[in-house]
């Protein structure tokens, strides 16, 4: 039983260091992080691990952080942030949700988005839909600043209807020409989604019929 | 139909249905001899092993473990699998354009190339102040942006914008479809 315990505690120590080891040799990595950073972000994605978030995401941003030459600090509250992000979602969306998904509905929390209005959408559209694009599109038109309860419903509408991706790609590119024209960005988005409705499927039952 | 043409019928039917009385062995004789074909096919050794069949009729515990493992092993599957995975799917080709006349030079860094870390960065060529390059990218999401003369960050004007400047600098959202949707 006692050795059992320790080849366990050994088997964790080899993984554990195993990691670090990666870690460390991460040659994009490499001296560009200090000391108190690395052990900050190691700390992070070992929680973040240990929650089931995936890590790519977070990865991912230390490496655009370090690219666009951000200090050690600001890399890992960006980190944090994210990481926090990615569990809203995550715990809105269920074990369903791919991790693009989960990047794509971070985006949109750190948005501004509820994340509760992520869930409401990923109940409606059923789970075999992907939000990803959705979720992308969300975050982009609040950016924009179209206000968030009208960019959630007008993303609600558009994924109840049956819109496909291109015709909510479609929707985010007309809002953005209407905003740089000169629109208020609340009317561009309001306006949009009618017209845009109107070409999903949902919308077009004889035409769905005759398919 | 003709009532003749009926009843012609009926008769068939019911001769059709009418069981069939065999020898009371004949059970038995079909079953020893699908056993020696069977055993005559299998391979021997551990292929074999692997191969024969379970009997659940002496071990009816040891078959109801297997039988929970498998739905424990299905349904944990089934609970994790997730609809439209990407994952292996072939890299998309995609090309990023950006006009700026007159910029000496354009990269293209996201997720999909680490931002450029590790001499990753695509280059863009320039065509008469329209500069685009075009790379496979995996399916999925990537944020991205363009590098001008290696100092100044230009998100893509015909993109999405990525929520939150978390550097101070702009980056767009890029969405690649893999072949499952």
């Amino acid at each position: 039983m006692r050795s059992r315990t320790v080849r366990g505690l050994l088997t964790v120590a080899l993984l554990a260091g195993a990691f670090a080891s990666v870690q460390a040799q991460d040659p994009r990595i490499g001296n560009r992080l200090d000391a108190p950073t690395r052990k900050a972000l190691t700390a992070l994605l070992d929680s973040a691990r240990a929650r089931g978030i995936p890590e790519a995401p977070l990865m991912e941003k230390v490496y655009q952080g370090l690219a666009m030459g951000a200090d050690g600090p600001r890399i890992v509250v960006a980190v944090r942030s994210l990481t926090v992000e990615i569990a809203n979602a995550q715990r809105v969306l269920g074990t369903v949700a791919t991790t693009d998904e989960l990047k794509a509905a971070a985006s949109a929390v750190h948005a501004g988005v509820p994340a509760v209005e992520l869930g409401k959408m990923k109940k409606q559209s059923g789970l075999r839909r992907s939000l990803t694009l959705p979720f992308t599109v969300l975050a982009d038109i609040v950016s924009r600043g179209v206000p968030v309860q009208t960019a959630a419903n007008a993303i609600r509408s558009l994924v109840g209807a049956g819109a496909r991706d291109r015709e909510i790609s479609e929707f985010q590119r007309n809002v953005q020409v209407d905003i740089e024209k000169g629109a208020q960005p609340q009317a561009a988005a309001e306006t949009r989604v009618k017209g845009a409705v109107t070409t999903t499927p949902a919308a077009r039952p004889e035409k769905r019929e005759q398919e | 139909m003709p009532d003749w043409g009926r009843t012609t019928l009926e008769l068939i039917v019911q001769e059709l249905q009418r069981p069939v009385r065999v020898d009371e062995s004949f059970d038995r004789r079909v079953m020893v001899a699908v056993r020696r074909s069977y055993a005559e096919r299998r391979p021997r050794g551990v292929a074999g092993w692997i191969g024969a069949a379970v009997s659940v009729t002496r071990r009816p515990a040891y078959a109801a473990a297997l039988a929970a493992g498998v739905v424990a092993v299905v349904t944990v599957g089934m609970l994790r699998s997730r609809p439209e995975t990407v994952a292996g799917t072939a890299p998309i080709p995609v090309q990023f354009v950006l006009v700026a006349p007159e910029a000496r030079s354009v990269t293209v860094v996201g997720d999909f190339n680490n931002w450029g870390l590790g001499d990753t960065a695509l280059v863009a060529e320039n065509h008469n102040g329209v500069w685009s390059v075009s790379a496979p990218v995996p399916a999925g999401v990537h944020r991205y942006a363009f590098l001008v003369n290696g100092k100044q960050w230009v998100a893509d004007p015909t993109a999405p914008r990525a929520a939150g400047d978390d550097f101070g600098q702009p980056s767009s959202a890029l969405v690649v479809e893999g072949s499952a949707e």
